[in-house]
Formats: structure tokens, sequence, C-alpha cells
């Protein structure tokens, strides 16, 4: 294959042209003796309860500050499977690509998935290409399949929090959303932010690690990724599922000096905006402190902060302290995002 | 109604000011302060400066803000020593 | 810049406040900005059992009569029309629909930071028809005075404003006329003042007896706002926010606005037709006027059923008096345009609410 040019209809028509894509961007970029094999399903050894999840990726632009498509692909699945608890053992992946879509670009996107892949580690091993007509879909969109090891043997899910369990935040929110909003180029602002598009697997083993040296194995109860909806939807959802109140303090929430000036300027809450690279951790209380200092030592979990307690009071809602000892309620926010005036 | 936001100007091409607050760079019109200037910080609304903030030194607000920290302070002084 | 106030500072505030109010005091700030800032930080809870805050007609969005509504939805479903909007106006509904509906079936509706990005958005797609729909007050229409300036002197025939701009001092005439609510003070709306001054003002307390107090939107801003209208003597108007407003405003914004605007009628939510409330391009700016060179007659409006945002708008109820308020109408599900608007009473007392609420 000649390096430049573009994906064309017959890329996605299963014959020679096909099958040169695949050795030449996917396999190349992914490099793994399970995906070398090019079988249709890939064989995987496992033992104990596994994890299963799915996303599909579909952010524009394809690239911003801090991550791609492909980095997004690879981290929200990982992510995904890392709110099971569950090591994460393979990844599949699905491209949709429009005609006309750069090689290179396709190239640039592969190496960035295959990049972080490494970091956690975890091989793609299997994987399916269409390309459809110019138009019908927004340049590419990727969906990844991932499957896991349940490293507990609970369920962490919000059955297991109780009244007095710590909320633990890995680091800053609104980070993403920012960097995306700004790298649309609607709004005509630069700022200095960078997605935090990350995998947080080195952050849920740390927990669990600690967790498990403390003869705690069950201490973690709960995790989530606060994507989309923010942290407040995270929250919200918890203190709806488990029946519970949860109380935050607003200054031990993380906000960046940049995330902050441009949520004052467009009139956003940095709670509600989307993260990829952080973890909501609810940690029973006799286990927070070492869970917190296993999480700081982390290369992703290094601004965890301790941020609030699940309590039986107000059962469902949370609860926002703020700075002034004023509490308030939080809601998850509806509708879509819109920058305001007023 | 209305936002607007603080920020600092750092340069002015053709009444078009590049404007900072912290982390942040944007540019805006300085067609309703034409008498902003470098380094002035501005309120911005819009896309459009509508006011150039004034140093809060000289202000009454700072005064009796002062004027009740220090009333704090008196009363923490007086609150304290043995019990 | 303004260093942070600290925490105790402000409780102290507080604390001087509860020291010098007298019971029974009612105060109303008129700004949708003062009610979000007022209800993020929770410093209801901060003030004295004995006085009120209520909030007056002071969202723009919220008082944008549904009829003027539909003019905008009229505009946006003409083919021809690229209607642009600020996000604020997006999920308001209309007597039939909203601008997000719309989009949603096909009509091409934008929103923007800026009035400039408009302008922007008129010189890059010639073959549009660009229709700005300006809602705000005087914070807000000199910047569109300003777009609109830009887009002549750039030979844009292809750019417009539909004005559904509104005026501050005369609805707070309106509001006292009325006299449903016996107000003690205003808190007056910060950034609108930074274009009008202060002096407009001065009726209140001349003609009526009624003080009020300049605010900024910090949370000192507000509880020393609130503890100067405690500690007036005699009512007077006041600044508090000196950083930023002068007592004769923002002389070349408003001689911007006289250029291009001139006063009419406007329809208030809640307080109906208020004379010389509002803002219409002036005749020489016809070809710029969208309701000139685009008229439409959008059918009678339709006022939801069993809203009351009219009296929630003029202090006269709470929002939670409202029968739909957090069962038919919430910020999921909105009736009314004071519970969508992001600076709508409902929709700031519903978000931020208090635990016991």
């Amino acid at each position: 294959m000649t390096d430049g040019g573009r994906i064309l209809l017959g890329h996605g028509s299963g014959g020679r042209l096909y099958r040169d894509l695949v050795r030449d961007v996917f396999v190349r970029a992914f490099a793994n003796p399970v995906l070398e094999r090019l079988d249709d399903a890939a064989a995987l050894a496992t033992h104990g309860r596994i994890a299963f999840t799915t996303d599909a990726h579909v952010v524009q632009p394809l690239r911003f500050a801090g991550g791609d498509i492909g980095r997004l692909a690879v981290a929200g699945t990982v992510n995904d499977l890392a709110t099971a608890a569950a090591r994460p053992l393979a990844l599949a992946a699905a491209f949709v690509i429009e005609e006309g879509f750069p090689l290179d670009e396709l190239r640039a996107v592969c190496a960035s998935m295959a990049a972080t892949a490494r970091e956690v580690p975890i091989p793609i091993v299997t994987g399916d290409t269409k390309v459809v007509e110019r138009g019908a879909c927004d340049g590419l969109f990727i969906t990844t399949t991932g499957v896991g090891e349940i490293v507990v043997q609970h369920d962490v899910t919000p059955a297991a929090v109780r009244a007095g369990d710590v909320v633990i935040l890995s680091g800053s929110v609104g980070d993403h959303a920012v960097a995306v909003i700004a790298a649309r180029g609607d709004f005509n602002f630069t700022a200095a932010v960078e997605s935090d598009c990350a995998p947080l697997w080195d952050v849920v083993a740390a927990a669990v690690g600690a967790a498990g040296v403390l003869g705690l194995p069950e201490a973690v109860r709960f995790l989530r990724d606060p994507t989309r909806g923010g942290l407040t939807t995270v929250l919200a959802e918890l203190a709806e599922s488990a029946g519970l109140g949860v109380e935050v303090e607003e200054e031990e929430i993380p906000v960046s000096p940049a995330v902050r000036s441009v949520c004052d300027l467009l009139g956003y809450d940095p709670l509600t905006l989307a993260n990829e690279g952080k973890m909501v951790l609810v940690v029973a209380a006799e286990a927070a402190d070492a869970v917190l200092a296993a999480v700081r030592a982390t290369e992703h979990g290094r601004d965890a902060r301790r941020i609030g307690v699940v309590t039986a009071a107000h059962p469902g809602r949370v609860a926002l302290r703020t700075a002034l000892g004023t509490r308030r309620v939080l809601d998850m926010p509806v509708g879509e995002l819109l920058p305001r005036i007023c | 109604m209305c936002l607007a936001l603080p920020m600092q100007i750092l340069a002015i091409d053709a009444g078009v000011a590049t404007i900072a607050a912290e982390g942040l760079e944007q540019r805006a019109s300085l067609t309703l302060v034409p008498e902003a200037r470098v380094g002035d910080h501005v309120l911005v609304h819009a896309g459009y400066a509508i006011s150039v903030l004034s140093d809060d030194e000289a202000t009454e607000t700072l005064a009796l803000l002062a004027e009740l920290a220090a009333a704090a302070e008196e009363e923490a002084d007086a609150g304290a020593g043995p019990a | 810049m303004q260093a942070p106030v600290p925490p105790s500072l402000l409780r102290r505030l507080a604390a001087e406040l509860a020291a010098e109010a007298r019971p029974g005091l009612t105060f109303m700030e008129v700004c949708g900005t003062h009610t979000m800032a007022i209800a993020r930080a929770g410093l209801r809870e901060l003030l004295p059992p004995g006085l009120r805050l209520v909030s007056g007609p002071g969202c723009p969005v919220c008082v944008t009569a549904m009829a003027d509504l539909d003019r905008v939805i009229a505009l946006a479903r003409m083919s021809e029309i690229t209607l642009i909007t600020f996000g604020d106006l997006v999920r308001v509904p209309a007597s039939r629909s909203s601008l997000a509906a719309e989009r949603a079936a096909g009509a091409d509706v934008r929103v923007v930071y800026s009035p400039h990005d408009a302008v922007e958005i008129a010189a890059a797609e010639p073959a549009r028809e660009v229709v700005f729909a300006g809602v705000g007050f005087e914070t807000t229409a000199p910047t569109v005075a300003a777009a609109l300036m830009e887009a002549r002197q750039r030979g844009l025939v292809n750019f417009s404003v539909l004005s559904l701009h509104k005026t501050m001092p005369r609805p707070l005439r309106a509001l006292l006329d009325l006299g449903e609510t016996p107000i003690s003070g205003f808190i007056l709306p910060g950034h609108v003042s930074v274009i009008t001054g202060s002096d407009c003002y001065e009726f209140l307390a001349r003609e009526y007896g009624v003080g009020g107090v300049v605010a900024g939107f910090e949370s000192h801003d507000v509880l020393l706002a609130l503890l100067m209208l405690v500690r007036q003597r005699e009512p007077a108007i006041e600044i508090e926010y000196t950083r930023a407003v002068r007592r004769e405003g923002n002389i070349v914004a408003q001689r911007l606005l006289e250029h291009v605007f001139e006063p009419c009628a406007a329809d208030w939510r809640g307080l109906g037709v208020i004379a010389g409330s509002g803002l219409r391009l002036r005749p020489e700016f016809a070809g710029a006027d969208a309701a000139v060179r685009f008229p439409v007659e959008p059918g009678p409006p339709l006022e939801p059923a069993g809203c009351r945002c009219g009296e929630v708008l003029r202090g006269v109820i709470d929002p939670s008096d409202c029968a739909l308020f957090g069962r038919r109408c919430t910020p999921q599900d909105p009736v009314g345009a004071c519970m969508v608007s992001s600076e709508g009473a409902c929709a700031a007392r519903f978000r931020y609410r208090r635990l016991d609420d």
C-alpha cells in the first residue's frame, strides 16, 4: 500500500484491498500474536468471573488537545472494565469509516490506540472494518468491546454502598469537555486545557490492592467514571440506586483554573462536564486513608481527593456543601450543553 | 442576565483585544470601551468588553469589608483567653 | 484583581446583616444572574429569618412573550433563513415548538456565544439569510448594536436582527405600580447598570420611597448590597459594584444604543405591555431589521395551562407555590420559561433547592 491516499469503498468489501488494509494499518499498529492469526474470533483463557462491556465513540473533532478518538476508544472501554474491578484482558475494535477518509489519519488513530493500549497493557485482539459512502458517517466511528477478569469476590455496585462510606475522586473535573469544546472552535477561545483521557486500571488496581492488604477485600464498594453528565450524574445515580444520601464538599472538588475560566465565560457548571480519565471510588471508611494513599501513588490518580461521604440522611439526594457552609441539592444536568450569556 | 467575566487585555489590534483570564485566552471587541489600554482589566460579555474595571483599592466596598474584617478580629481577640 | 473574600468574612457579613436587619423586610432582585448566584451559593440559608428575598422579572428569556417566541420559531422554519441565537433560547417552549425541536426537524438553527460570530457566519455564507434573535437587556443590546454596525460596514446585506431586547427601569415602575408585593428595596442589576449607570433608578427613591443598591455577583457583593440596603436611613440609590459600575454608566454604549435602537412598547410575560420598555431598530436600519424584512404571522399564542410564570416574575408567588413546580414542570420537562431558562426563578429554585425542600 502506498503512503497517503484515502479509504475507498473497496476497502470495506472483504477482498484483497480489505486484507491489505487490515494487515497494513490495524495489525501493524496493534501487533500481537492473537490478532496476527486474523481469526474471526479471538480465543482467550480466563478463570473466575469476567466483565464484558462495549462503547461506541463518535467524538467530533477526532483530535483535540490531550487525545483523539483512538485514545478515547481504548481508555473508555478499559475504564468501563475498571469500574467492575476487572483487570482488562482484551479489546475488540470495530471501525466504521467514511469513504475518502485519509489513510494517514487512520494510521495516526491506530497508533494512538496502540499506545494507549500498551499503557494498560491490553491487546487489541480482533476487530472489524466497514466503509460507508461519503456523508453516511462523520469521518470515523469506533466501537470497542472489552473483556476483563474481575479481581474481587464481591459485586462492586451501589447495593454494596453503606452510610459512612467515603467518596474519593481521582482528580480534576471538566478537562475533557473543555478541551473538546475548545477544539471544535465554535467559541473562539484557547485554553490551557488538555483532555484527561486515560486508562485508569492503575487507579482501580491500586485501590483494590490497598483494601486487600488491609484485610478488607470488600472495602471498595462502588466505582464509576464520570463521563457524559459529569460528576453530578454519577453521584445522583449512586444516591438513587443505593437509596442513600451523598454529601460532597465543593472546596474539595478539584477544578483547574483554566476550566473554571471557560465555565465562567460560557456559563457551564464544571461538575456536569464530561471526563475521560477520572474515577469516583466509594470506599469503606476504615480503608479510605489507605486507598487514597495508594491511588495518589499512581500516575492517573496523583490528584485524588476525598470529596465527601455517603450518609443515611436525605436518601436518594446529593448535597453539595459550599465554601460558605451552606448546602444545596445537586441534580443531574438536563439536555444538551449550551453556552449562556445570561 | 448577564454573564460577564473579568479579563486582562494582553494586546490590541484594530479595536480587537486579545484578552486573558486564568488559563484562558480569547478575543473581544473594544467597540464599547475604546479607552481601554493594554494591561487594563475589562468585563467581557458576549465577546465584547463592556467596562474597564477600576482598581479596588479606592472603593467604598473594600472599606466596608475592611471595617467588618476588623470587627471580626476584635471579636475573635475578645473571645480568646482562658475559659 | 480582586482577591476572593474568605468564607469567614462572608459569614461575618451575614451576621452583621442579621444583627441590623429589622424583621419584615422584603428585598427584590431583578437580575436572573443574581437569582442564580444567590441560589448557587445557598445565600438564603445565611439570611436572617425576617428578611425575605424575592426574584423579579430579571430573566430576559423568561419575560419574552409567547407571541415573540412564536415569531422566532416561524423565522427558523423559513428555509432560506439561518436562525442564530444565544444558547439561552434554544430549549424555551414556544406555543407549539422550540428552537431545539425545529433544529431536530431540519431547521438551520445555530448557537453562538457572541453576536459578532453571527456576523462572521453571514460573511462566510452569503447565500443564507442570517437572522440573529436578539434577547437580553441593556448589557446585551449594545453588543448586538455593535454587531449590526459591523455587518453594515462590511456590506453584509444578508445579516439582520430580530430585536426582542427590553430595558430595565420601566418594569420596576410597573411592578411598584401594581403594588402586589411590598418591596423594601431592590438589589439592582450589576451588568445592566454597567451600561445604564445608576442615575436611571433615582425615581425609585424619589417617587416611590424605595431604595436600591447596584450589586455585583459574588457572594460578598450580594451580602454587602443587602447590608447597604438595610443601613439606608432614607431610600437612596447606591452602588456596591463600584469596580465595574459608574453613576453615568458606559456613555459609548448608550450612544450606540441610541444610534441603532429606539424605545418601543414591549410585551413582558407576566407584566403585559409596558410602554417604552423595548428596543426596536430605527427606520434607517430597516434593511437589517428582520421584523421588516421577514414579517411573520405565527397565529395566536398558547399559554400552557396552569403555568404561573407571570406571577413568579412579579414576585407575587414563590416558585413552589405553583402547582406545576417540581411535578409537571421540571428542568427535565419544563412547561414555562421560568423553568427552562437557566436563570429563571423556578429553575434556580429547583436546581439549587435546599435539602429540606
